[in-house]
């Protein structure tokens, strides 16, 4: 039988944009962070702006560091090395370029949004309904283009990376869709269709999981291809590769509870969280073992090779932030962990260390070799290795500190009993580490503008080969099988059949975890005395969502000591049954807020909005002057409270109709009470709906241990 | 070799028991129980028992390595040049034991004094204890990778004389733990994949790690069944009731013996110090406001004759420990002792007439002081209706006249 070998071209092009996407989405996003962590030291760098106050700025960090600059770096590697694993161009180079820039376009629309309060609320999910179906149909692109390179490929066997891609694609879909689904009030409006408890549960399933699917299981794809191709090794072990991969994926959708520990989440669930966190250990480390064993006999290129160095770290931090993880979730130790800055630490041994640096190495890979020339310096390489080192390790270690020490303050009671710290003090403890961090940050980044130049330089002395020939044998349609083959290989022929079983394997977890808290009424007791928002109330706490006043206060007091006395009654899951989205948050910058409602009065809410140190001396909480000069959107109120009317929250009938009155009514009433402390104010500004708003959190519960008494 | 190693665990685990012994006899046995629900206990209980986990896998290499024939050749003449280096780690280590148990023997009488100064719910003592322990753990862990090198440098120079005379490759520790195919004989699990020139070994799945996977399998299941199979773990809010039990409890405990635990019903006029502290108090926590000098800025003035809600010490007491919530004073009975009200209450009571400047203007009726003792509320209180018409004239008649 005669083969014939086929030739073709590899698409560089394309790659080559990814590439200056995520150092473009890189630079800016590590900026926005850098801005946001100079704010917690520096509140006068909010500006007294809405665009620039913290609440604002951290979701763009956020966002532009997960979807932008990892996005864009798994789109470079993906294409880059699924062609070359394929053994063929990329499916349509139309759709490469409707992907890419869809997802520039995605990034764009999302910076602005945010920044002009645009957002549903839920971490990591903050975009609104329409940039969220814009995901949904760019991502489809990308699996369009990805399943019809694989589908043409002239290599009979898929390689363990694609495998990742294929679960990384399907599973995003997944959670995206499921997450995002919410009901439009306008075109930059909308509700979760999930409340409370049940939103808390699919927004975290969500997180974990975008951490798990977004953040690990590409970037696992991406060290399969691109560590064995730069230290030029025999990959470790083939059978690791396939039991650490079926075992990740499965185990990975399960371990969302743990973000939801000692809150009202049901006890059942969060105990699914913790033992299946412990079992993700081993899955975890198993990529990282591959990918150090692979090493093996080539670590004296490690000690030369800056792209070696940067994988090599990128695959430690890995195995670190993996092991960390589980140990976070264990209830004890996440009793301590978290609300404090322990969990941002952690995700930045993970951000910066893992996505960071394998980002770095590919990079600085990629780049000489589509440019047909050298790196053009390897000794600022070298440089940008250590000062990012360096920078991780002066962002975690006051991250660590600082969280641990906040958290045993929180908790310290004096003998009498009584709590030992304000949580100002604790506040007041937290400056000096939030300046080192910040220091940490900008040498990363420092790093990073480094290896920007180094690539530029680089790009300036190369030529670049948009079109790379390559030439394989075309694949027959038969295939005869080895004997002794391992079972698994079958799998790999059938890339179909792959995305399938991947599917059913991440769907299982989520599954089992959700039905049962919509379907069974006992996980989520009603408490009678929780009543809907008032109209002024709702408009106060879209205020609240618009603000990301929850990126730094949580509302949910866990069942503590330290917390009952500091805040009150633990919080029930039966509070949370009208909170379309939920408001737990996952941070306590600030101090938790789910039973404000009456602790303090009125106008000191309106000082505290207009200059918090005035009430609270010390405070680094941002000034909202706009709050008392903008009106309230009264004419959205008729849709709002028919679209919480379909999600099935109990107003009247034609309660919509009225709603502005009973506003009105409210809105009046507190401008009153305002007026006797000497304060003058129009009660349709909308300082006083987020007043309503504030006064009203955690009462229902208060009112009926009134009413019992 | 084996007699060193011999000696490093056992001295290990002395350092491990030691502390438990020295301190539980005096201290520990009363909240021997209770450690295990400090949370920052269990981390460091945990840590060194992961060490120690360690330090017996490390400790089963170094042995199995000192096993083979050739190595323990090689260490005869090592051991020769090293007896007096190891002679010095061991008067190092013996030194360590020597500090400890003599700091041990001193300190349980300290306790009572440090007790009240704690980390993350845990007592100085234990907390430095177990800190000291982790210390020696890792001293033990850096003795025996010492060892192992020593040990690995030998392996390295048999690799050299072994490939002069054609022997097998050794495997590597790394490779023995792993139970990989050694570099050099990889061609034998070569699989036929090539993709762009990657190729795949078949290695085994390293051994701890397959074992380590079925052992979290394992402590998921037990995990489950002990929570919600068998129920006999405590769920949060069983566990939270412990808690507040137990804190009642304790804080029952110190307030028989306690001074200063006083109510609004036994509350003194304090003096000197007392004072002092008041002041103290007063500038940290009320003077956002009500102004230092006590003048009133958010809050209403202190200094003057009118007041809210009455201005005896034992209304002023009752005001600082309960609040006027839907006025803005918060309470501060979670966040003050009742030595603090007091002091606080008392030094509020010496700002009236101080007329310092800006102050705001009156709020509430006009305060005469009762005919008992002047801030003695008690008398107030159980004063004759007489007293109490007295005692307070409504501000708008005052206004009037």
């Amino acid at each position: 039988m005669e083969v014939q070998v086929e030739k073709f071209q590899y698409d560089n092009k394309i790659v080559k944009w990814f590439a200056y996407a995520t150092m473009l989405w890189g630079i800016v996003g590590m900026l926005a962070g850098l801005l946001a962590a100079l704010q917690l030291f520096l509140p006068a760098l909010n500006f007294e702006l809405p665009y620039t106050t913290f609440g604002r700025v951290r979701p763009v960090h956020t966002n532009a560091v997960i979807f932008a600059f990892v996005g864009n770096g798994i789109f470079m590697g993906v294409y880059y090395s699924l062609q070359r694993l394929c053994k063929t161009r990329m499916f349509s180079d139309m759709l490469s370029k409707i992907h890419f820039w869809g997802w520039q376009l995605i990034i764009v629309l999302a910076a602005i949004t945010l920044l002009l309060g645009k957002t549903t609320g839920k971490e990591y999910a903050e975009l609104e309904w329409p940039i969220d179906i814009l995901i949904t149909l760019i991502w489809v692109v990308f699996g369009w283009n990805m399943f019809g390179t694989i589908l043409r490929r002239r290599e009979k066997h898929l390689y363990v990376a694609i495998w990742f891609y294929i679960g990384t694609f399907i599973t995003v879909a997944m959670l995206h869709i499921v997450n995002s689904i919410e009901i439009p009030v306008s075109f930059w409006k909308s509700y979760s269709w999930y409340a409370g408890v049940q939103d808390a549960l699919v927004q975290w399933w969500y997180g974990h999981n975008a951490v798990a699917f977004f953040l690990t299981t590409p970037y696992l794809g991406l060290m399969y291809y691109f560590l064995p191709k730069a230290a030029n090794r025999p990959v470790y072990s083939y059978r690791l590769s396939i039991i650490h991969f079926w075992a990740l994926i499965f185990i990975y959708i399960w371990a969302g509870p743990h973000h939801l520990l000692y809150t009202a989440v049901p006890d059942w669930a969060q105990s699914l969280g913790v033992v299946f966190s412990i079992m993700l250990i081993a899955p975890s480390w198993g990529g990282m073992i591959n990918g150090l064993l692979t090493l093996r006999g080539a670590w004296d290129k490690v000690r030369e090779d800056a792209v070696l160095k940067f994988m090599v770290v990128a695959v430690t931090a890995y195995g670190m932030a993996t092991f960390e993880g589980p140990m976070l979730s264990l209830k004890n130790v996440n009793a301590i962990s978290h609300f404090t800055d322990w969990t941002i630490a952690h995700v930045h041994v993970g951000a910066l260390g893992w996505n960071g640096f394998l980002t770095f190495g590919i990079l600085y890979w990629i780049i000489p070799k589509m440019f047909q020339t050298q790196l053009y310096s390897k000794k600022l390489a070298n440089m940008h290795f250590w000062i990012g080192t360096l920078g991780i390790v002066l962002y975690a270690v006051p991250m660590y500190w600082s969280g641990i020490m906040q958290s045993l303050m929180w908790k310290d009671f004096t003998p009498e009993g009584q709590l030992k710290w304000q949580f100002m003090d604790t506040v007041n403890e937290m400056i000096p580490f939030y300046a080192a961090r910040a220091a940490g940050g900008a040498l990363f980044l420092v790093g990073a503008l480094l290896m920007v130049y180094n690539l530029i330089k680089t790009v300036k002395i190369g030529t670049f080969l948009p079109n790379e020939n390559a030439e394989a044998p075309a694949l027959s349609k038969t295939y005869t099988k080895h004997a002794g083959e391992h079972w698994h290989r079958w799998i790999e022929r059938k890339p179909i059949q792959l995305m399938v079983l991947s599917l059913v394997v991440v769907t299982i977890g989520g599954l089992i975890e959700f039905l049962p808290t919509f379907l069974v009424k006992s996980n989520i007791p009603t408490i009678a005395s929780v009543k809907p928002y008032t109209p002024l109330e709702l408009h106060g706490r879209d205020i609240y969502i618009r603000e990301g006043c929850y990126t730094c206060h949580s509302q949910m007091i866990r069942p503590f000591r330290n917390e009952t006395a500091r805040y009150g009654e633990y919080s029930k899951a039966g509070e949370f049954v009208y909170d379309h989205p939920f408001q737990w948050g996952s941070k306590r910058t600030g101090p938790d807020l789910a039973r404000l409602g009456g602790k303090y009065p009125d106008f000191w809410h309106y000082n505290h909005m207009l200059d918090p140190t005035s009430m609270s001396p010390g405070s680094i909480m941002p000034s909202y002057p706009w709050l008392f000069e903008d009106q309230v959107d009264v004419a959205s109120t008729v849709g709002k409270i028919k679209a919480m009317q379909k999600l099935g929250v109990p107003y009247p009938e034609g309660y919509s109709e009225i709603a502005a009155k009973d506003m009105e009514k409210q809105a009046n009433l507190i401008a009153a009470n305002l007026k006797k402390d000497g304060i003058t104010t129009l009660p349709d500004r909308e300082i006083v709906s987020l007043i309503a708003y504030l006064q009203r959190l955690g009462k229902d519960i208060k009112a009926e241990k009134v009413a019992t008494k | 070799m084996k007699k060193i190693i011999k000696i490093t665990s056992i001295l290990s685990a002395v350092f491990l028991i030691l502390p438990h012994v020295g301190y539980s006899q005096e201290v520990q046995q009363v909240q021997a129980s209770s450690y295990f629900t400090n949370a920052l206990f269990n981390v460091l209980f945990l840590v060194i028992l992961l060490l120690l986990a360690l330090i017996a896998v490390v400790a089963s290499v170094v042995k199995n390595v000192a096993d083979s024939e050739y190595v323990k050749e090689k260490l005869k003449r090592i051991q020769e040049k090293k007896k007096n280096e190891s002679a010095k780690t061991l008067g190092i280590l013996a030194l360590f034991l020597l500090a400890f148990q003599s700091g041990f023997a001193q300190e349980p009488a300290q306790v009572a004094a440090v007790n009240d100064w704690l980390i993350g719910g845990l007592d100085m003592f234990t907390f430095f204890g177990m800190v000291f322990v982790i210390l020696c753990e890792i001293a033990v862990l850096i003795i025996l990778v010492n060892i192992l090198k020593t040990v690995l440098k030998s392996d390295k120079e048999k690799v050299a004389v072994a490939a002069s005379v054609k022997i097998e490759p050794k495997k590597t520790i790394l490779d023995k733990l792993n139970a990989s195919v050694e570099v050099e004989k990889e061609k034998d699990i070569l699989l036929d994949h090539d993709y762009d020139g990657i190729k795949e070994l078949n290695n085994d799945l390293p051994p701890w790690w397959k074992y380590g996977f079925y052992l979290t399998i394992l402590i998921a299941f037990v995990y489950m069944i002990h929570y919600h199979g068998s129920k006999t773990g405590d769920l949060q809010i069983a566990e939270y009731d412990k808690s507040i039990e137990k804190a009642k409890a304790e804080v029952a405990e110190y307030m028989k013996n306690a001074a200063g635990n006083v109510d609004e019903s036994t509350v003194k006029q304090l003096e000197g110090a007392d004072l002092a502290t008041g002041k103290e108090l007063f500038i940290a926590n009320c003077a956002a406001c009500h102004g230092k000098a006590g003048e009133g800025t958010v809050g209403p003035n202190l200094t003057d004759k009118f007041w809210i809600h009455s201005g005896g010490l034992a209304d002023i007491f009752k005001s600082i420990k309960y609040g006027w919530v839907d006025k803005g004073m918060k309470a501060w009975k979670e966040d003050l002792s009742p030595m603090q009200i007091a002091q606080i209450s008392s030094y509020i009571r010496t700002l009236q007439g101080t007329n310092p400047p800006n102050q705001k203007a009156a709020q509430g009726d006009l305060y005469v002081e009762a005919a008992g003792a002047p801030g003695d509320s008690l008398a107030a209180t159980t004063d004759s209706l007489q007293v109490d018409s007295l005692k307070i004239v409504p501000l708008d008649t005052l206004k009037k006249k």
